[in-house]
């Protein structure tokens, strides 16, 4: 057995079940409504569900795995994991401070170009988005029971937008153009499916809270009822938004700035949507901001260390000055992420979480369990 | 205890004079006064204590007249001659319900000092204390940052044992319990800690005296300041510790599990844990139907909201993003800033500051000359700057509005001020990005943040189900049977809610 003291978390750094349902029903699907709907409907046009579906049968595939391997004991599942591996697991840890890195490229590199589209008709200074880093690297400073709550509040933050947003784009959506199914060859949708790899892989989003969750019976149905859940609200959006842009919606980025922007009544009341759209860009806020937080929390676990605020600063300096650099090849890289990259989202995203499916307990263990 | 002087370890002495002197010279003040007299058989007694905060009328009758009566040696000789029974029959013959002795000096100097008045008789080596003091207090009048059109009217002041009656006076139970600290190095002020037995959280309530005790402190003038030292994020624009100016109120915390605290000079009491959502709360609510109730919370939900966000949004709205406003409206606004030398954020500056000014001065200012100052402010100041064309008609609209909103909560004028301003300085140079940025840092930075290990955006986050009955929504009573989990009291049942008909028929 490893030494408790350099890797175990900090004390009252709780969360709980019905908290991380919350995250994987209002908070993960937050970014798949921003870039994703324009992407897939390029690749598949009226099949823009099929291959979420079938990405979301692939995540769901993986979340069990995560939840059975949680499932099987009391104890953390990270807890376990450093019994179990004793210092290697910090080489793991590691592994994935830098992949929760990767991972906040494309989502940061998107929000920037949202916040530009969204927030302002006139030309923002080139440094507007650097003070969102203020808040990520804040974020980044609070423990796993700031997501924990942050997740309770995501249940307004989230539902009450969506649901207005929908209930607006739907007067003029056309579920028609849906229709013919199947219409594209499943070449396209075999490429839509490796191109969206990057927003898919988002089950692994929740290893991180579920490693530091003191399982509770019954709390594996809510985590993946609530992953269903954002899966479905997710399926709803893509849907109506292809319902009502069709053939244009290929151009239409930053999917629910526009969704209601066609609302009769707008015209008379003014842009009231933007208020709706602005309310859940505080999720998607949080949601950029939290794969940054991992990688922080992950380091400051390998150091043994609570004191976050420098480890913080640091990488949210990095991903500033990356973004800040990198905003010019958006579509260059955009499209290296999702032609070359995806095998690194595989490897991380799917694979390595399944193996937990093979992570043994005592017997002792199991009985109690 | 925390006093200035060195504690005076020696006690008493059996000679009078002694003693006097004693005191004399540790209380050289000229409003320490003492009144020397006799007992019939010419034993020597004398009363010490501060001009002004004694019933001299009352100290006299029951202490000074029975004891000159007193023939204190005879009596004394014919019950054995003892000096313990000189101490009773000085005791039994001041007829005073609240005596007690003391054989320390510094304990002597530390009940004049409070009011009480020390007696002391040759040739007894122990002090008498009799409670006598009074001190000038207001009446109990309902307070003025805190009126209600229904429900109890009566107000916390200024006397720390006034405050503590008026709570007895609502939770007669012997589970109330006050325990009294004394805080200041020079003002010694009472800080009563009260809370219920057996209700109350007792963690929260040793957590609140052991941080009282360790305050370091010259003078304690308010109540504020003991919620200042208790906060734990010192820096924070959110309060950390509830207030209240009435004991209606106070008691019903005091009841819901929280820990009170009365401060000796302040006519505010403050209380812990503290939830945000209290801020909404009205003490009205609870006496009028819960669907208006109801309707009220919305209402100052929704009020905070304009008070705080519309003046930023405007702004942002100018600056940044147009089509948040209507085109009607915006070509409305469009005409009337067409000519203005200011800038829309500096404009909104200017008028938000003008509203500040103006309402500080309306506080501080005689009541008759208030009038006139409305005048000013209102048509000299608004029309005037609108005709010459300083300002905007819109920006005044909207200033005006933000300032009535805000002040339908009345306990979070302070904060909502001060994000007002925040909110104003964002939008001008970030537009709604700044406006959706800061509202995101302000929601987590208030849910990682805790007042005596509670979570102040509770029950909404953490979510609490059970306790969300009285936050916006306000239930009915019958439905407030148990208290707030978030509270963390050891007895949840508050009542027994009353069976429906039906109910008590099946059983």
């Amino acid at each position: 057995m490893t030494d408790k003291t350099f890797l175990s978390a900090p004390e009252n750094d709780g969360i709980l079940g019905r908290q991380i349902c919350f995250f994987a029903a209002f908070v993960l699907p937050v970014y798949k409504l921003l870039e994703l709907p324009s992407v897939l409907s390029r690749f598949v046009g009226g099949d823009i569900l099929l291959p979420a579906l079938l990405q979301y049968i692939l995540q769901t595939g993986v979340l069990l795995a995560i939840l059975f391997a949680a499932s099987r004991s009391e104890k953390p599942l990270f807890e376990r994991l450093e019994e179990k591996f004793g210092k290697w697991t910090i080489a793991l840890y590691i592994l994935y401070a830098i992949y929760f890195l990767f991972t906040a490229v494309l989502p940061l590199l998107d929000i920037e170009k949202f916040v530009y589209a969204a927030f302002y008709d006139t030309a923002p200074t080139l440094f507007s988005f650097a003070f969102f880093f203020f808040f990520s690297a804040f974020v980044g400073t609070r423990g796993i029971k700031a997501i924990g709550r942050f997740s309770d509040l995501s249940l307004l933050l989230f539902v009450v937008p969506f649901a207005a947003l929908i209930v607006m784009s739907l007067v003029e959506a056309d579920a028609s153009n849906l229709l013919p199914i199947f219409e594209r060859r499943f070449e396209h949708t075999v490429s839509a499916i490796t191109y969206t790899t990057p927003h898919f892989s988002d089950a692994v989003l929740l290893l991180p809270l579920i490693g530091n969750l003191r399982y509770k019976k019954g709390d594996a149905t809510k985590i993946a009822c609530g992953y269903g859940l954002g899966a479905v609200l997710s399926m709803v959006f893509l849907g109506v938004f292809y319902s009502l842009y069709s053939t244009i919606a290929p151009r239409e980025h930053y999917a629910f700035a526009k969704i209601a922007q066609y609302f009769p009544a707008l015209t008379v009341i003014g842009r009231i949507d933007l208020l709706f759209v602005y309310m859940l860009s505080i999720v998607l806020f949080f949601y950029a901001a939290t794969p940054l937080h991992y990688a922080v929390d992950l380091t400051a676990r390998c150091l043994g260390t609570k004191r976050r605020v420098w480890f913080a600063a640091g990488l949210n300096i990095a991903a500033f000055i990356f973004v800040f650099f990198c905003n010019k090849y958006y579509d260059a890289l955009y499209a290296f992420f999702g032609n070359y990259l995806y095998p690194v989202f595989w490897a991380f995203a799917i694979v390595l979480p399944l193996l937990l499916l093979f992570l043994k307990n005592k017997k002792k263990e199991l009985n109690n369990a | 205890m925390t006093k200035t002087h060195t504690p005076f370890v020696d006690t008493l002495q059996s000679s009078l004079q002694k003693n006097l002197q004693t005191l004399k010279k540790l209380l050289p003040s000229e409003d320490i006064l003492t009144y020397e007299f006799q007992t019939q058989d010419k034993v020597d007694c004398a009363l010490v204590y501060a001009d002004g905060m004694v019933n001299k009328e009352l100290l006299g009758a029951l202490v000074a007249r029975p004891i000159s009566a007193l023939e204190l040696k005879q009596k004394t000789k014919n019950e054995g001659g003892r000096v313990a029974t000189s101490e009773k029959l000085v005791k039994t013959t001041a007829r005073f319900p609240e005596l007690k002795t003391v054989e320390n000096i510094d304990d002597a100097l530390a009940e004049i000092l409070d009011g009480n008045t020390l007696l002391i008789v040759d040739g007894i080596k122990t002090g008498f204390i009799a409670g006598a003091k009074l001190l000038p207090v207001r009446a109990v009048i309902e307070p003025p940052t805190d009126i209600a059109v229904k429900g109890p009217r009566e107000g916390f002041i200024e006397d720390v044992k006034t405050n503590m009656a008026l709570v007895r006076k609502r939770l007669k139970t012997p589970d109330l319990r006050f325990e009294t600290l004394r805080v200041g190095k020079r003002s010694d002020t009472a800080v009563a800690i009260c809370w219920l037995e057996g209700t109350s959280n007792p963690k929260i309530k040793e957590q609140v005296a052991q941080k009282i005790q360790s305050m370091n402190i010259d003078n304690v003038p308010d109540s504020s300041y003991i919620a200042a030292m208790l906060a734990p994020r010192k820096h924070s624009v959110f309060r950390c510790v509830g207030n209240t100016e009435k004991p209606d109120i106070f008691a019903a915390k005091i009841a819901e599990g929280r820990v009170g605290i009365l401060v000796d000079g302040s006519p505010i009491a403050l209380t812990v844990p503290f939830l945000l959502t209290e801020d909404f709360q009205s003490s009205e609510d609870y006496f009028i139907s819960p669907f208006m109730a109801t309707i009220f919370r919305f209402m100052r939900f929704f009020a905070l909201f304009v008070a705080i966000l519309l003046p930023a949004f405007y702004v942002s709205a100018q600056l940044f993003k147009m089509q948040i406003l209507p085109l009607g409206l915006m070509l409305t606004i469009a005409s009337s800033v067409r000519e203005l030398p200011l800038s829309p954020s500096l404009e909104m500056f200017v008028v938000l500051l003008l509203l500040e000014i103006l309402k500080e001065a309306s506080i501080r200012m005689p009541k008759y000359v208030g009038m006139s100052l409305s005048v000013v402010g209102a048509l000299v100041l608004g029309e005037t700057a609108v005709s010459a064309g300083f300002l905007s008609t819109p920006a005044i609209i909207i200033v005006a509005l933000s300032g009535i909103c805000l002040y339908t909560v009345p306990d979070f004028v302070e904060t909502g001020s001060i994000l007002r301003w925040i909110y104003l300085i964002v939008a001008g140079g970030l537009g709604p990005f700044g406006i959706v940025l800061l509202s995101a840092f302000l929601l987590y930075y208030l849910i990682s943040s805790d007042s005596f290990g509670t979570p102040i955006l509770a029950p909404f986050s953490p979510l609490i189900r059970h306790d969300l009955r009285d936050t916006v929504i306000k239930e009915g009573i019958e439905r407030l049977a148990e208290r707030p989990l978030v509270i963390g009291s050891p007895n949840r049942t508050r009542f027994t809610a009353q069976k429906k008909q039906g109910e008590e028929e099946n059983d």
